[in-house]
């Protein structure tokens, strides 16, 4: 059995890697790929940490719901992206700054 | 007031309106002058002089339906204040009587005169269009004090006379003299005037009215003598209420002593000949000094016998010490203006005996006389002015020693000239012989029934008789008779003689008529008592106040004076006669006076120097006020700029010193702490708003930091 620390590990790589994509990143998809690396850091946590439960192995079946709303997550933010897109001609996260106070 | 029954009014209709379009005639003469271009400076004066003739036109009128009749009196609410006692009302009013109508028509008429006169005199001057609108606020002025009916706005008129007699006076701002004439009239009357502002408290304070009629009928009122003492309701008796009318009394005619040239304000006058002189002919004949007198008529009821001795001896040393001062003069002017101060003399004298009618009745004929007197000695210097220019040659036009033997010269303004002169001395048939000796009559029939002091009154009166005839006659024998001593006594202005010719009609015109009025059978048809004649028979002495019933007064009844008339008339026309002839053995062509007369200096020492100088009363007041005022003035002036004005310096620095502190102060700590935290204020927000970048990336690190620093605290 792989102990639980290898899990920790991989997931907290997973998550530094996801969160220097989106501080780092201009694009705004390669933003969007960072969220989906850290949905899936906090995933295979909750995987790992459902060994410790065999009845109801209740993290696998979170992690299958959070697969599922980042599916739908992504398809909405791609489709935003896909409007942001046609209406400034760019991705650049830094070009997109109507709001700014 | 002068026993006339008064229709009175509340609205502008039928006299009082015309009585208030010739009060406002010679101010639109003025106004029209004064805005008027310089261009059509002609047409200005020759239109004021016909608005002036209008102004007399409607006087007339005027006169002829008050003279003898009714008198009208019009009255409005001016103003009034709020006080704690009581409401005092000031009005405006308008009192034409018989006094108010004849001054009317003396002073339209002179002035409408002397405008037409001054058309030709005036004729290149500079300030031709400045001099008519002069003239007609003066006559404004004049009018003003003639008409109103209270106190109070006489006083006003009466100030508005003293300034324009000041800028008449200094006409001629060019020359020094004439600046200082006008500048020492305008004080003199000032000083004056300070009595008259006294009497007019006084009356204020005794009756709380200025109206004349009002205080009038108080005095009349048998309650008045025991009723509280005056407006403010203090008690007194009727002793004290009689010296106080005194007070007041004296008050008014210390203004009357300045307008009118009496002793010891009299030194104005003759200095007033800087001027133009037509504008003295107006100022002696009927407007500035003939305000005094009237002001005496117009307060007659009020006066209280002390004041009427003070003012009837004041009247006749006046006329004695300008009849002296006149003997001697060598300017022809000068000579007409001691003379004129003598006769106002005789006026304020009549008035002081209690010879209402006699007084005004002279004012009327020398107002006549005197102008003409002034405007033919002006004919004379115009007519001089002109040979001069046409010789191109310079002399002193009005000095009496560049003249002599004008009678052939100049016939009809000689001719005019004595006539007027012939009424001055006071010779039967002409018309100061009526007014004179009726004064004189009331003067001596006054010391008769009073005694004491009064005696003086008659005996100095009659001494000026004298005098006058010595001083006419001097002037009459070196102006007119004997040869023309400029061209006998200096040879390069030989052939001016025939240079001096007569004026025109306008110079002319003026003479003839005022020469008319001099003659007695103008007043009176019996030519030796002017009592029975017009101007006497209808302006009665007014019935004194019943106020003063139980004080002495001098008993002037018709049948007392006419007893005395015979008498005084003989002794005062032997006494004219008598000066006559003591001037023509002294001063006739070919005597020793009359062949040095051209070299004659003036008279600086001895009895002669006295009346040269009019009794040295310029140096007594030089010495005795001028002087003193000075010193005290340097003194004063030392100590303000040495004391007063080194502490206001000092006061002034340390001022400095602390408002340098306090600026200090105000911009390190005050400002400072204000610069402080706005600039506190500033960092907080840039601080602040550099967090708020905008850029979601920003947001992230913040929100991953925090979780972080979160989770960092939850495990410590």
């Amino acid at each position: 059995m792989i102990p639980i620390e290898h899990y920790l590990i991989l997931s907290a790589l997973l998550f530094c890697i996801g969160v220097v994509a989106i501080i780092t990143k201009k694009n705004v998809i390669v933003v969007l790929m960072g969220i989906e690396l850290i949905l899936n850091a906090a995933n295979i946590n909750l995987v790992a940490f459902s060994q410790y439960d065999h009845v109801q192995i209740q993290g696998q079946v979170l992690t299958l719901f959070v697969i599922v709303v980042a599916a739908a997550e992504a398809a909405v933010a791609l489709a935003i992206i896909l409007r942001v897109y046609a209406h400034y001609q760019s991705v650049n996260i830094d070009e997109i700054k109507d709001l700014k106070g | 007031m002068s026993g006339q029954e008064i229709i009175s009014s509340q609205s502008l209709e039928g006299l009082p309106m015309l009585a208030l379009l010739v009060l406002m005639l010679p101010l639109i003469s003025f106004l029209t002058c004064s805005i008027i271009h310089k261009k059509y400076a002609n047409q200005a004066a020759r239109l004021s002089t016909l608005i002036l003739a209008s102004a007399f036109i409607i006087s007339a009128y005027t006169f002829s339906q008050v003279w003898g009749a009714n008198a009208h009196h019009f009255k409005v609410e001016w103003f009034s204040i709020f006080g704690e006692q009581a409401n005092r009302s000031f009005s405006f009013g308008l009192l034409i009587d018989n006094v108010t109508a004849l001054m009317l028509l003396i002073v339209t008429f002179i002035a409408t005169l002397v405008h037409l006169y001054s058309i030709e005199y005036m004729k290149g001057d500079d300030g031709f269009k400045r001099y008519f609108s002069f003239l007609g606020l003066f006559t404004f002025s004049m009018l003003g004090i003639v008409l109103v009916d209270n106190l109070l706005l006489i006083f006003v008129f009466w100030e508005l006379v003293g300034l324009s007699s000041y800028l008449l006076i200094g006409f001629w701002y060019q020359k020094d003299s004439a600046v200082a004439a006008s500048k020492k009239a305008f004080l003199v009357n000032r000083v004056g005037d300070l009595g008259f502002l006294v009497g007019l408290m006084i009356l204020w304070w005794q009756f709380g009215t200025f109206d004349l009629i009002e205080i009038v009928s108080n005095l009349n009122d048998p309650e008045y003598l025991n009723s509280k003492f005056g407006a403010l309701g203090v008690e007194g008796s009727g002793i004290d209420k009689m010296t106080w009318l005194t007070l007041a009394g004296l008050g008014l005619f210390c203004g009357v002593i300045g307008k009118s040239a009496q002793f010891p304000l009299q030194i104005w006058l003759p200095d007033a000949m800087e001027g133009p002189t037509p504008v003295s002919a107006l100022i002696h004949a009927a407007t500035m000094v003939a305000a005094g007198v009237f002001l005496l008529a117009r307060v007659f009821v009020i006066l209280s016998p002390g004041a009427m001795t003070v003012i009837a001896l004041v009247g006749s040393i006046t006329a004695f010490m300008g009849a002296i001062a006149a003997l001697t003069q060598h300017d022809i002017k000068k000579v007409l203006a001691y003379s004129t101060i003598s006769q106002l003399g005789y006026m304020v004298m009549g008035m002081g005996v209690g010879a209402y009618d006699a007084a005004l009745f002279h004012l009327l004929t020398h107002a006549a006389f005197k102008a003409c007197l002034f405007l033919g000695a002006g004919a004379i210097i115009h007519a001089l002015h002109r040979a001069e220019h046409a010789q191109n040659i310079h002399f002193d036009a009005q000095d009496m020693r560049n003249m002599g033997g004008l009678l052939k010269k100049l016939p009809l303004t000689s001719i005019t000239y004595f006539i007027a002169t012939a009424s001055l001395i006071g010779l039967p048939f002409f018309s100061g012989f009526l007014s004179k000796d009726a004064i004189l009559t009331s003067a001596y029939a006054n010391a008769n029934s009073l005694g004491g002091v009064s005696v003086i009154i008659p005996i100095l009166g009659l001494i000026t008789v004298f005098l006058t005839a010595l001083y006419m006659g001097r002037q009459i024998f070196l102006v007119f008779f004997g040869e023309f001593r400029l061209e006998r006594h200096k040879e390069e202005t030989s052939g001016i003689g025939k240079h001096i010719k007569e004026n025109s009609w306008q110079v002319q015109l003026p003479l003839i008529i005022l020469a008319m009025l001099s003659i007695s059978f103008v007043y009176a048809w019996s030519p030796l008592d002017g009592a029975e004649g017009w101007a006497m028979s209808t302006l009665k002495n007014p019935e004194r106040a019943t106020f003063w019933a139980g004080f002495v007064s001098p008993v002037l009844t018709k049948e007392i004076l006419h007893e005395y008339h015979f008498l005084i008339s003989g002794v005062s026309v032997a006494l004219g006669l008598i000066g006559l002839i003591a001037a023509y053995t002294v001063y006739k062509p070919g005597k020793t006076f009359e062949q040095t007369y051209f070299q004659a200096q003036d008279y600086r020492k001895g009895l002669l120097s006295i009346s040269f100088n009019n009794w040295f009363l310029d140096g007594i007041y030089h010495f005795a006020f001028v002087t003193p005022i000075l010193k005290i003035s340097a003194i004063l002036n030392f100590v303000e700029r040495k004391v007063i004005d080194k502490a206001i310096d000092l006061f002034a620095v340390g001022n400095v010193v602390l408002a340098n502190i306090t600026g200090w102060i105000d911009r390190a700590i005050v400002d400072g702490l204000v610069n402080f935290a706005a600039y506190s204020a500033g960092m907080v927000g840039r601080f602040t708003k550099s967090i708020q970048g905008g850029k979601i990336q920003t947001y992230f690190i913040w929100a991953i930091l925090g979780m972080l620093s979160l989770i960092i605290w939850l495990t410590l």
